[in-house]
């Protein structure tokens, strides 16, 4: 980008603090230099603004010359024209001011008040971006540049997982590359502890790349401190995949509210879904395997008579039920419940990945996620609570990652999920959820609306920029901003992790110099080292 | 800004006489026959220590005497020039004037691009200004609004085409001039395209 | 309500019928005219006869022949023109101050290689009494004369003869040069029995002939001539002459022989009617002049000695010219030629009539608010001076035209 040395784009000709500012750039200055997302400071009489760029247009002093353009070979007037009667003008929105008492203190405040007239607009200086957006250090997590700058954006990460947080984009536009640096970040900040259910083993040992050599997975970096879990123990070792668990699920283990979660996937009709309960309570713990030797059994009609439960239902829960029992990590029953390991290792302060190999399919996923999650969201409220009473230090936080989450959260089901529940009572309990998804229409809107911060990379549904814009002040100024992300590598975040939105390319993660960014990284493990683990 | 005074003293920069004056403009009356300034040129006037600098807008030669009016005689002529041999005194009965339109004055050696405070005096000798001097005065582009606001006989884009032909001519580099100018004019002009397109398709880069 | 033409349109109707009747009897006369004057018959005679005769009317004198036409000779190459004319305001009655102003226009005109042209007006204000006052020389008899009406403009004519002459002193030697003026060389108004000699003497003796002689003078240097240029001239010098020519007595006597006789029944009324400027123009082609002759005015063979008056007829293609010389350029066939072939040109530029004598004019004229300015002015220095400026009633009531 070609610039003057002050950086100056325009100045400030007319606008409002629910608008936006509008700003005519300098006829020195390209339009086709000025990009929708990018930073930017106005210097007012008394304050300082900070704002982004969202909208670009072009304007004319006289509609007159739009009747007649100057011709192809009428360059001379071409060039009077430009920057004169035909201008180009940005908005802005103002985001946070500097300069006045409290600012001093405590650094920039939200806005409140707007720019005078002709106020120089400049783009934003890398010291302004360290002012706004802090420094890297312990608590700040370097995340990426701002759009066409060199100066660092960092995330408050400690901040960060006070709450529930969404990454979201299509398919493609590195989500998963944005997943993995959060949790490296709030791995290497020390801010919560991991538990993430890799439905596509990515977060593990190795991510897949397009066009492009695998990329190191959290163990890699930090062997010592993740742990990885897995349901299909011959995919991990057939990826040569160090792994510290092999997790197999119990029928004893399943609830009638895992299962009531699964009911699209099992295609399981109401009165199914409601038959489990019924026999739950007549067989107790032990019910899927009893109910399923019903069906074997000829006692089946009576006992389904005496429970109310239909034949056709029942044969529709079975057939769902056979379904569960054929996954593979599913036995009768288990010794050591994955469920405790689990916590031991998070209380540890070990990160767990949980990858599914070959069983992330759909149904598995939710069924793992689900039930591993009740049982230690209840785990985790128990020790809350009792440290609280005691005056003993709280449990280390617990930060939950899950992908596809519209189907966790969608409003048919968030009412009744694990997730809707963590979401909705926050940190309370110290946990809180990573939502990873490319539709976050699907997502219930409140749930949305508990989400702290959100990242989003490229959304082209209209329905899905709405959604993860829902309930966000001034959120028509960032609809044009997401709508206009690169496909790859580019990202907005916003939320209460940080002081106000801004569009960023994810740090680059892959390279050798990369690996080393990240503190602590640990040498490659040799892949002929692997063989020793198993 | 440093005004260059010496060019002044040529006497062959002196072209011309004031005979009407008023704060806006004035007419002169060339010396020499037929010796106009060319349309659109920059000249000056002076006014105690400082100067009045103004664009001819408007030339004419006829006749001194009001109800005489000249008449051709030429028919049995060879060349335009065996009309006045044959009839010497042409010459002293026909008088060259032109019209030209304040567009600033120096006071404390410094230019400034709006109006003097009184006009030029009658009689004021009239003297076409050096290069230098134009390329001095013109660094500020405000002298075209007041050429922009000029109530003249000649269609004003006439007018301010040819002072900028003139004055960009007198730069090291006209073309850089000639934008810069274009580009004021868009301001002034902001809500006529039609005149400020007129103009500029007047204008050589 | 001042002139009501619709009440005189009627008589100028009848006047112009009148001249239409007229026209085919003056036609008879030309015809007669032009017959005499291209046979006169034996000249030695008819000269003998001119001599001797008596008569009322101005008859002009034949110094050659009667019925030459000359053809005009090339122009030089480089000559000069030089021609003065003035106008005049005259004493205002009604006015307190005692003043008239005489405007002289000067025209030199160069042509050839170095072509120029001089063009300038000089006021004259005569205020002074010796100015406004003629008085006889000490000695002598006879009384004051002031110096308004007709005798401003014989003073007036006297200035541009001074005026002129002083132009051609100046002329460089070298070239041939032609002086003009507008009018005659003769001075009719100081023919009038009214006008003591004493003026006579000093308007045009010690006036315009001192003059037109130091133009003459210049001629021992170079060519100078002097003309005078009369317009739609009226004269009948010619046609007189042709009376005699038909007149059948011997030696003609009107008052013996005609004495009775009403206008047109004497013999010579043959050619009554036409005057010079008809019969020239019957004759001459363009850029012709006629031949010349000598004007028989009295006060011009008394008073004008070597500068005696001729004349000839010149016709210019717009029309007849009668240009008055005197004897010296007359009798110069350099200083004739000059005078025929320059006049030509002259006319040729000013489109009809000689250009040098309508700048003069132009230069000379005073407009009716020239005259109104100058009065302004004489009240304006009169005021600073503290003197009486106030009108009389009656020019005060030409001013005010109140109803």
């Amino acid at each position: 980008m070609n610039r003057q040395d002050n950086n100056k784009l325009g100045v400030v000709v007319s606008g409002s603090l629910s608008q936006g500012i509008q700003a005519r750039l300098d006829s020195n200055t390209s339009i086709e230099d000025v990009t929708v997302g990018h930073l930017v400071t106005i210097q007012g009489n008394t304050r300082r603004f900070f704002g982004m760029i969202n909208d670009i247009s072009l304007e004319t002093t006289d509609p007159g010359i739009l009747l007649t353009p100057p011709e192809a070979d009428e360059v001379f007037l071409a060039t009077v024209l430009q920057g004169t009667t035909t201008y180009g003008s940005m908005q802005i929105v103002p985001y946070l001011t500097l300069g006045g008492d409290e600012s001093l203190i405590e650094g920039p405040q939200p806005v409140k008040s707007i720019p005078s007239h002709f106020s120089p607009v400049l783009l934003a200086s890398e010291a302004d971006i360290e002012l706004v957006f802090g420094k890297e250090g312990t608590r700040n997590f370097f995340i990426g540049n701002p759009l066409d700058m060199q100066v660092k954006l960092c995330l408050d990460l400690p901040e960060l997982v006070t709450r529930s947080n969404g990454v979201f984009g299509k398919s493609g536009t590195g989500k998963t590359f944005l997943t993995r640096m959060l949790l490296i970040g709030i791995l290497q900040t020390d801010a919560a502890v991991n538990l993430v259910f890799d439905m596509h083993s990515e977060y593990g040992w190795m991510g897949t790349r397009e066009k492009a050599s695998p990329v190191k997975g959290l163990k890699q970096l930090f062997p010592s401190r993740v742990s990885v879990f897995t349901l299909d123990e011959q995919s991990s070792r057939e990826r040569k995949v160090s792994t510290d668990f092999v997790v197999y699920i119990g029928y004893d283990e399943i609830e009638p509210a895992d299962i009531e979660l699964l009911r699209q996937t099992l295609n399981l009709t109401d009165q199914a879904v409601s038959a489990t309960y019924q026999l739950r309570q007549r067989f107790g713990q032990k019910w899927i395997e009893k109910a399923l030797a019903l069906e074997s059994d000829g006692e089946t009609e009576d006992t389904l008579k005496s429970l109310n439960i239909h034949e056709a239902t029942f044969q529709n829960l079975v057939r769902g039920l056979n379904i569960i029992c054929r996954l593979p990590f599913t036995l009768p029953h288990v010794e050591t419940r994955a469920v405790d390991k689990v916590l031991e290792y998070l209380q540890s302060g070990k990160h767990v990945v949980l990858e599914f190999g070959r069983h992330g399919n759909i149904a598995a996923y939710i069924l793992v996620a689900n039930l591993l999650t009740r049982r230690i969201y209840t785990r985790y409220r128990e020790n809350t609570e009792k440290a609280m009473a005691e005056n003993h230090p709280q449990p280390k936080p617990l930060v939950i990652t899950i992908e596809e989450a519209h189907k966790f959260l969608n409003p048919a089901v968030a009412g009744q999920t694990i997730f809707g529940t963590i979401a909705r009572e926050m940190r309370k309990y110290n946990a809180t959820l990573l939502v990873i998804d490319q539709r976050p229409s699907g997502i219930d809107e409140e749930v949305m609306s508990q989400l702290g911060t959100k990242i989003t990379c490229l959304l082209d549904s209209e329905k899905d920029i709405d959604a993860v814009l829902a309930g966000i002040s001034g959120k028509s100024g960032l609809k044009s901003v997401i709508a206009k992300l690169s496909s790859k590598q580019q990202a907005l975040v916003f939320g209460h992790a940080v002081p106000m939105p801004v569009a960023f390319r994810p740090r680059d993660y892959g390279s050798a110099e990369s690996y080393a960014q990240f503190g602590n990284a640990s040498p490659d493990i040799k892949e002929d080292n692997l063989d020793d683990l198993w | 800004m440093a005004i260059r005074g010496d060019y002044m003293n040529e006497a062959s920069s002196r072209i011309a006489e004031v005979t009407q004056a008023s704060t806006a403009g004035f007419f002169a009356q060339c010396y020499e026959l037929f010796d106009l300034p060319p349309l659109g040129s920059m000249i000056k006037c002076r006014d105690g220590g400082n100067e009045i600098m103004a664009i001819t807008c408007n030339a004419r030669t006829s006749s001194l005497e009001p109800g005489r009016r000249p008449i051709a005689r030429g028919k049995n002529e060879l060349t335009e020039e065996d009309v006045f041999r044959s009839n010497p005194q042409l010459e002293q009965l026909l008088k060259s004037e032109f019209e030209a339109v304040v567009i600033g004055h120096s006071a404390n050696n410094q230019y400034h691009h709006y109006l003097p405070p009184r006009p030029v005096k009658l009689h004021s000798f009239v003297y076409v200004c050096s290069p230098d001097e134009i390329v001095e005065f013109s660094r500020s582009l405000e002298f075209l609004t007041l050429l922009a606001g000029a109530r003249t006989e000649l269609p004003s884009e006439e007018l301010i085409a040819a002072c900028i032909r003139f004055i960009g001519a007198c730069h090291v580099e006209p073309a850089a001039f000639t934008t810069l100018a274009g580009k004021k004019l868009a301001q002034i002009f902001t809500d006529d395209y039609q005149k400020l397109r007129t103009i500029l398709l007047r204008l050589k880069l | 309500m001042s002139l009501d033409l619709n009440r005189v349109a009627g008589s100028i109707a009848s006047m112009a019928s009148e001249l239409a009747l007229q026209g085919s009897r003056r036609a008879e006369a030309l015809n007669a005219a032009l017959s005499k004057y291209y046979d006169p018959g034996d000249l030695a005679s008819l000269k003998q006869r001119l001599a001797r005769a008596k008569t009322s009317w101005l008859v002009a004198e034949i110094p050659g022949s009667l019925n030459s036409r000359f053809d005009p000779p090339p122009p030089p190459a480089d000559y000069r023109v030089l021609a003065t004319d003035g106008s005049q305001i005259d004493i205002d009655r009604h006015h307190p101050a005692r003043c008239c102003l005489i405007n002289i226009g000067s025209v030199s005109m160069q042509y050839g290689q170095n072509p120029g042209s001089f063009l300038e007006s000089e006021p004259i204000l005569l205020s002074k009494t010796d100015e406004l006052i003629l008085k006889p020389e000490q000695g002598t008899t006879g009384r004051e004369v002031s110096i308004e009406g007709s005798l401003l403009g014989i003073k007036r004519t006297a200035e541009e003869f001074r005026f002129l002459a002083a132009l051609a002193g100046r002329l460089q030697p070298g070239f041939p040069a032609l002086a003009l003026v507008d009018g005659s060389l003769i001075m009719w108004g100081l023919t009038s029995k009214d006008i003591p000699d004493f003026v006579v003497d000093i308007m045009l003796d010690k006036g315009v002939l001192k003059y037109i002689t130091q133009i003459e003078k210049l001629n021992s240097s170079h060519p100078v001539a002097l003309a005078s240029y009369i317009s739609f001239p009226r004269s009948t010098d010619v046609i007189n002459l042709l009376r005699i020519a038909v007149c059948p007595y011997q030696i003609p006597d009107c008052d013996r022989f005609c004495a009775g006789a009403a206008n047109g029944e004497r013999p010579c009324d043959a050619v009554d009617g036409v005057n010079d400027r008809e019969l020239f123009w019957a004759c001459l082609t363009e850029q012709q002049r006629s031949d010349v002759f000598i004007s028989q005015s009295r006060i011009s063979k008394t008073r004008y000695g070597c500068n005696l008056v001729y004349f000839f007829y010149l016709k210019t293609g717009n029309e007849i010219a009668r240009v008055e010389i005197p004897e010296w350029v007359a009798l110069k066939p350099e200083l004739l030629a000059i005078t025929h072939s320059l006049i030509l040109e002259q006319c040729r530029k000013g489109h009809g009539y000689p250009v040098a004598l309508s700048e003069a004019h132009e230069m000379a004229v005073v407009s009716g608010a020239d005259r109104q300015n100058f009065f302004y002015l004489v009240d304006e220095y009169f005021t600073g001076y503290k003197l009486n400026t106030s009108a009389s009633a009656k020019s005060t009531s030409k001013k005010n035209r109140w109803i």
